[in-house]
């Protein structure tokens, strides 16, 4: 089996990029994960821009 | 690990930091000087009124406060520091495991008893851990010059300054945060880090456009074939702008030890790994 | 005595090209080899798989170690030297003494400095500053100074001019070997080092046609000058190879015994580089 990763530079990237696939995939299906890019949420501020949008005006929380 | 493996591995580091002189040190003393000048000019243009006015401000607004809590202030005028930092990282990344193999230069390294993962391993310090250090020296430099420079404007004017004090030990408390942010970034970023990695140890000519390419052909593949979006809200969540302005402890310990950091870090190794059995393809 | 590389049935393939076709090597320990073939031959080939940069099918073991293995591992008893200017251009001087001295093991940092004190070599000067020469001699400064027990050397004075190539297999000779240290030598230029040889490898498309030591070469092989009257007696004894000298010609047999030969003219051992020739125009294989 590793002789026939290890066989040459295009049989590792394309084990090693399926299993970074397969990983990922996974984890997305298992966390149900959802990337929210709307809410911003740092040291800085903390705002909804959906809300922000929605009702015309910008509320800041700093 | 032994005694040897140590001190081999700190001559790797050294190594790393000799050939990338211009990504580790010149850039930051660049930025510094650049950012230097541009305040100077800035400041120059004041009147003495005006000049005398941001001193005693800047006295009174530092004076007698709890440098742990005006330190938030700093770390964010570190930014710009940030940002050539990232971008030199992604150079280097990018073409470290790919110079070698295009002037031959890795028949000399191959021919010394270090392993593939060491040097692999040396590299990921190198950038995420070594080079933050030069930045921050520099910053320190730069904020050191700067606050002394008020200091001594101010004295000139006549003013109060033992208030600028509290805002150098401000300053100095920064730089352990901003250190720190740097290499929370860099663990955070651990799956970029792995990919660009292991597409400069494969490619054999234009290591980045493979990087990039392969990236928009995955994310075309998914949404094609599975209709799925898995890939891509994953590169959403590790890009998310969230995870980088961070300018205190409070922020940093959240990052570190949240599940995220810790999936990113199994996905960054797994690309790692593949880096390193990827450097035996010498041909 | 036991050998330094052992090798059985090596096989290389590129595509369809086979860059090694079933190859077999035994170098004994102490000798001073030679791996003489023309360009293309596979000899690159050859000592790559012997320090593990390259991948080959087959049994193989160097200083006690499977090169595909632990390459790193088998760094610390073996060094080479592949090609003129592999060394790191913008490195300094200096920077490679602290680096070699930093991740190896044997490596003896005031031998290389006493050996670059002999020659030109400015310690401060980046690689890329030096001439081709000076950078063979600093390759070879280091080199010599870790406790190797097996030193490959692929074409290692190309393109040099014939003074630091005389300098060179002197010091190779005179201050790094010792007998007990093997040294491998590939070259396509055999006069250069046939009196250095001990022991002697002809590779030709990628296949062995010769492997053996030079001390039993006299015993395998003689040359003859044969007057034109007993051209046909000596055609009858099947000689690998006839070239034409000065009007007469010359006759190469393989395991004929001498004895046989003597009476038609005079008897020689061939030179490497006739024997190479003869070698590989092989009249037999026709």
């Amino acid at each position: 089996m590793k002789d026939k990763i290890l066989k040459n530079r295009y049989t590792l990237l394309g084990t090693a990029l399926s299993v970074y696939v397969l990983v990922l995939v996974l984890e997305g299906a298992l966390t149900g994960r959802q990337h929210e890019w709307w809410l911003i949420d740092n040291s800085l501020l903390e705002m909804d821009l959906r809300q922000a949008i929605d009702m015309g005006n910008i509320d800041v929380d700093f | 690990m032994n005694n040897f493996m140590l001190s081999q591995f700190i001559t790797l580091l050294r190594r790393e930091v000799s050939e990338h002189k211009n990504l580790f040190i010149w850039a930051p003393v660049v930025l510094g000087l650049l950012i230097f000048v541009v305040d100077f000019l800035i400041i120059n243009a004041l009147t003495e009124v005006d000049k005398a006015r941001a001193v005693e401000w800047l006295a009174r607004y530092f004076d007698g406060g709890n440098p742990v809590d005006m330190s938030a202030v700093f770390v964010f005028h570190t930014l710009p520091f940030m940002l050539i930092l990232h971008f030199c990282a992604i150079l280097y990344l990018n073409t470290t495991l790919y110079q070698d193999r295009r002037d031959s230069s890795i028949l000399f390294w191959q021919s010394m008893p270090v392993s593939n993962l060491a040097t692999v391993i040396s590299k990921v310090v190198a950038i995420t851990a070594i080079a933050p250090l030069f930045y921050v020296a520099v910053i320190f430099v730069l904020y050191a010059v700067g606050i002394l420079w008020l200091i001594f404007s101010g004295m000139a004017l006549g003013i109060d300054v033992s208030g600028l004090g509290y805002m150098f030990i401000s300053a100095v408390w920064s730089l352990p945060v901003v250190y720190l942010f740097a290499l929370t970034s860099a663990i955070w970023l651990l799956p970029m880090v792995g990919w660009l990695l292991l597409f400069s140890a494969f490619a054999n000519r234009t290591p980045l456009i493979w990087a990039i390419g392969v990236l928009v052909l995955l994310l075309f593949l998914e949404g094609f074939i599975f209709d799925t979006q898995f890939l891509s809200n994953w590169i959403q969540t590790r890009s998310d702008p969230d995870n980088f302005i961070i300018v205190e402890y409070g922020g940093l310990m959240d990052r570190l030890f949240s599940y995220d950091m810790f999936i990113g870090i199994v996905v960054g190794s797994i690309l790692i790994a593949g880096a390193v059995y990827m450097r035996r393809f010498i041909d | 005595m036991e050998n330094i590389v052992h090798a059985r049935g090596l096989t290389k393939l590129y595509g369809n090209f086979k860059a090694l076709d079933n190859v077999d090597l035994d170098i004994p320990q102490g000798a001073i080899s030679g791996l003489i073939g023309p360009n293309g031959a596979g000899k690159t080939t050859t000592l790559k798989a012997l320090i593990g940069l390259c991948d080959v099918e087959g049994e193989l073991e160097v200083a006690g170690r499977d090169p595909r293995g632990a390459r790193h591992k088998l760094m610390e008893d073996v060094c080479f030297i592949a090609d003129v200017g592999i060394l790191p251009k913008w490195l300094k001087v200096r920077q490679i003494l602290d680096y070699v001295a930093g991740v190896h093991p044997r490596f003896d940092r005031s031998k290389a400095e006493k050996f670059l004190a002999t020659t030109e070599i400015p310690v401060n000067k980046r690689v890329k500053e030096l001439s081709k020469g000076m950078v063979t001699q600093l390759h070879l400064a280091v080199v010599m100074a870790i406790e190797v027990r097996l030193l490959v050397l692929d074409e290692p004075t190309l393109g040099l001019d014939i003074i630091y190539r005389k300098e060179f297999y002197d010091r190779l000779l005179n201050d790094f070997y010792d007998g007990d240290r093997t040294i491998i030598i590939s070259t396509h230029q055999v006069e250069e080092i046939e009196a250095l040889l001990s022991h002697l490898i002809f590779i030709n498309k990628g296949k062995i046609v010769l492997n053996s030591m030079m001390s039993d070469l006299a015993e395998i092989y003689t040359e003859v000058v044969v007057a034109p009257d007993q051209t046909q007696q000596a055609e009858a004894l099947k000689p690998i190879h006839i070239r034409k000298l000065l009007g007469k010609s010359c006759y190469t047999f393989e395991s004929v015994p001498r004895v046989q030969l003597e009476g038609l003219g005079e008897l020689y051992t061939p030179s490497v580089a006739d024997l190479f020739v003869a070698k590989l125009k092989d009249h037999r294989d026709e």
